[in-house]
């Protein structure tokens, strides 16, 4: 396993200045599982908002140190690390790898009452199937995907669509969401399918949606290759009907693997390049590290900046205290929506507003401008 | 009917990638008895190799081939130098070679990994995105490509074991390694040649499927038990084998997907199926070997 320690103590340096205790922030990731196309922006996000906030003097004039760990996305590792950081005195962990390992994670958070948050997952099950009050997840859930993408498409009315998706864990848990959505609102799923990880074409799948003839096809696959394949079946077979993807399609990778394939297709996104936080945060990140952000480094920006938020309100690292404060969080970041805010009402630990996504379409093989804002 | 053809077509270009890897199982296990679970991997290597020969320096896809199918070739050669050949020559047991080969892989997936970005990178088709269509049998130019280049490879590998002193000389290694050696055939040249025969398919596999899935670090594994069933199915006896097998689980796979009145998700059972129903029935597969 490797490990990662990066110390952020950049102006630990300065003349006169008493050698302060930094406030340690674990961060797990996944660094060489099938979540790493994610993980590693998601994280180089994170180091960017805590380089950002030590630059300008740190949280309680302490800087931010942070503790990363690699688990592979693996469940059966990731409470390991979550015990070994909180061992090393972490006061809050976020968790970028795969939605299990989250889940895997958060029986030593509940148990140890360290506060823990994941800033991208968007499996419901993360806040609802364990009483832990020291995880939250701010990444917009499945059934805000759809619930934006079917309000997007209202004035369609849609009677019969079909639903695709991938046998990987997310790809599943996505497509319940889709699905229990979609039936709620009287929608009838005339065909449902699945590619599986590896597979060599997504023909049969295509022509069975093409002999189903639904309205439209929602698409709530996660595996970039397998998304291809679909996208290949589709232009193959000159299928018609519309498709409406996840979250996932706002990941500018597909438009290098997809190219001359996705042309037209609608995407539910929680970036607007539009919104001037945003630009703001990708001058800042290009400036810092040269490199283009996107969507997933914005995942790990907020990450950071929520936890920075919590404990600068608590005024104290007592885990207790920035329970409290995570917990109270009313805050604008680089994700969602223009003017959206994060907050966990009600008792609730998943915080990303039900309005805040925004629907997008292809235009030719880039990402086009915002069509379409919430559920209204 | 025209939904059957035109599956039929793309069940065929499934088979041969699934062939093409059983044949670079079989190239190995024929004349050692080792069995190279790496061969995934290398398919792996290939695709990055043709995403940055054929994508990012932009050479001719016929040099790009040619070059990338040579790099495997001298993969595999340095693979059975480094991994093989000291534990042979040992007297290691057979397992211990198998049991390196299974460090190879793990090593060239890492080794991929570290050195690229973690996004599928795209590897570009020969001849473009396009369809081609006569009798009623359509699809892709892709798709026919691969098929066209399987059929190559299988008839040169058929030939060259039927019709040339080497491919005999494999043959009697095949048969019988002790004997080979008695009758003065150089044993550890025609390991070396069979591992970069393996290598060189595996390669092609893996150059023929990237444009469709393209060159990711985690496609090895999916890539080597599909190969495997295929195997499996078809027989290590016969090089015929190998293409075999991978056809009818290409078949399989598609028109259960297509026509069974199962969930979809289902379908991805149906080659473990296939495997466990050859391994208990007829664990020799369908072809067997020539006495």
């Amino acid at each position: 396993m490797r490990k990662l320690v990066v110390a952020l103590a950049l102006g630990a340096l300065a003349v006169g200045a008493h050698a302060q205790e930094t406030i340690k922030i674990g961060v797990i990731t996944d660094r060489v599982g099938v979540s790493r196309p994610y993980s590693e922006p998601n994280t180089e996000g994170v180091v960017f908002g805590a380089n950002e906030i030590n630059q300008k003097g740190g949280i309680l004039g302490r800087k931010i140190e942070l503790l990363i760990e690699d688990d592979q996305s693996r469940p059966d590792i990731s409470a390991a690390l979550a015990r070994k950081l909180v061992d090393q005195g972490v006061v809050f962990i976020i968790s970028v790898s795969l939605s299990p390992a989250a889940q895997q994670q958060q029986t030593v958070t509940m148990e140890a009452k360290t506060p823990q948050m994941t800033p991208t997952n968007s499996a419901d099950y993360l806040t609802t199937q364990l009483p832990n009050p020291y995880f939250w997840q701010t990444g917009p859930l499945g059934s805000i995907q759809i619930a934006t993408l079917l309000s997007h498409a209202k004035s369609k009315n849609f009677k019969r669509v079909a639903l695709i998706t991938d046998n990987s864990e997310l790809g599943q848990a996505i497509a319940k969401a889709f699905k229990g959505t979609l039936e709620k609102a009287g929608i009838q799923i005339v065909a449902e399918e699945v590619v599986a990880r590896g597979a060599t074409t997504a023909m049969p799948q295509m022509q069975k949606l093409r002999a189903a003839n639904p309205e439209a096809l929602f698409l709530a696959g996660v595996l970039t290759a397998e998304n291809v394949l679909v996208f290949r079946a589709y232009k193959e077979l000159g299928v018609k009907f519309p498709i409406h993807s996840s979250y996932n399609l706002s990941v500018p990778v597909y438009e290098t693997v997809a190219k001359g394939l996705i042309d037209g297709i609608t995407f539910v996104d929680a970036y607007d390049p539009d919104k001037p936080e945003v630009k703001a945060f990708e001058a800042a990140f290009r400036k810092a590290t040269g490199k283009d952000p996107q969507n997933m480094h914005g995942y790990g920006y907020d990450g950071i900046m929520l936890v920075a938020d919590a404990i600068r309100r608590a005024g104290s690292t007592d885990k207790e205290k920035i329970r409290e404060a995570m917990q109270k969080t009313n805050y604008a970041g680089v994700m969602g929506a223009k003017g959206m805010k994060y907050s966990f009402p009600d008792g609730k630990r998943a915080g990303f507003d039900p309005n805040g996504m925004v629907v997008r379409v292809y235009e030719k093989d880039k990402q086009g401008r915002v069509v379409h804002v919430g559920q209204k | 009917m025209q939904d059957f053809l035109e599956l039929a077509v793309s069940a065929t270009a499934s088979g041969c990638i699934y062939g093409l890897i059983a044949l670079a199982y079989l190239l190995m296990i024929r004349p050692t008895g080792i069995i190279n679970f790496a061969v995934g991997e290398w398919a792996m290597v290939a695709a990055f190799g043709g995403h940055l020969l054929l994508s990012r320096w932009e050479w001719t896809y016929a040099l790009g081939m040619a070059a990338v199918v040579a790099f495997m070739m001298l993969v595999g050669w340095t693979t059975e130098r480094v991994a093989v050949r000291p534990l042979v020559e040992r007297g290691a047991p057979i397992l211990a070679p198998i049991l390196a080969l299974l460090g190879v892989l793990v090593i060239t997936r890492e080794a991929i990994s570290v050195s690229f970005p973690p996004d599928p990178m795209p590897v570009p088709f020969p001849f473009g995105i396009g369809r081609l269509e006569f009798a009623g049998i359509g699809g892709s130019y892709q798709t026919f490509f691969i098929i066209a280049v399987t059929l190559a490879v299988f008839i040169g590998a058929w030939l060259f074991f039927e019709k040339t002193l080497w491919g005999k000389s494999f043959e009697a290694v095949a048969l019988n390694r002790r004997a080979a050696a008695l009758m003065g055939i150089n044993l550890s040249r025609v390991t070396a040649l069979s591992f970069a025969g393996g290598a060189g398919a595996a390669g092609m596999a893996g150059l023929l499927v990237s444009p469709n899935i393209s060159a990711h670090y985690l496609m090895g594994v999916p890539l080597a038990i599909q190969g495997f069933t295929a195997l499996v199915i078809g027989g290590v006896g016969r090089v015929e084998g190998a293409l075999l097998g991978g056809l009818l689980l290409a078949f399989a796979e598609q028109l259960t997907a297509r026509y069974a009145p199962i969930p979809s998700g289902y379908t991805q059972g149906v080659p473990l199926l296939f495997l466990m129903i050859f391994l208990l029935a007829r664990p020799t597969g369908l072809l067997k070997a020539r006495a």
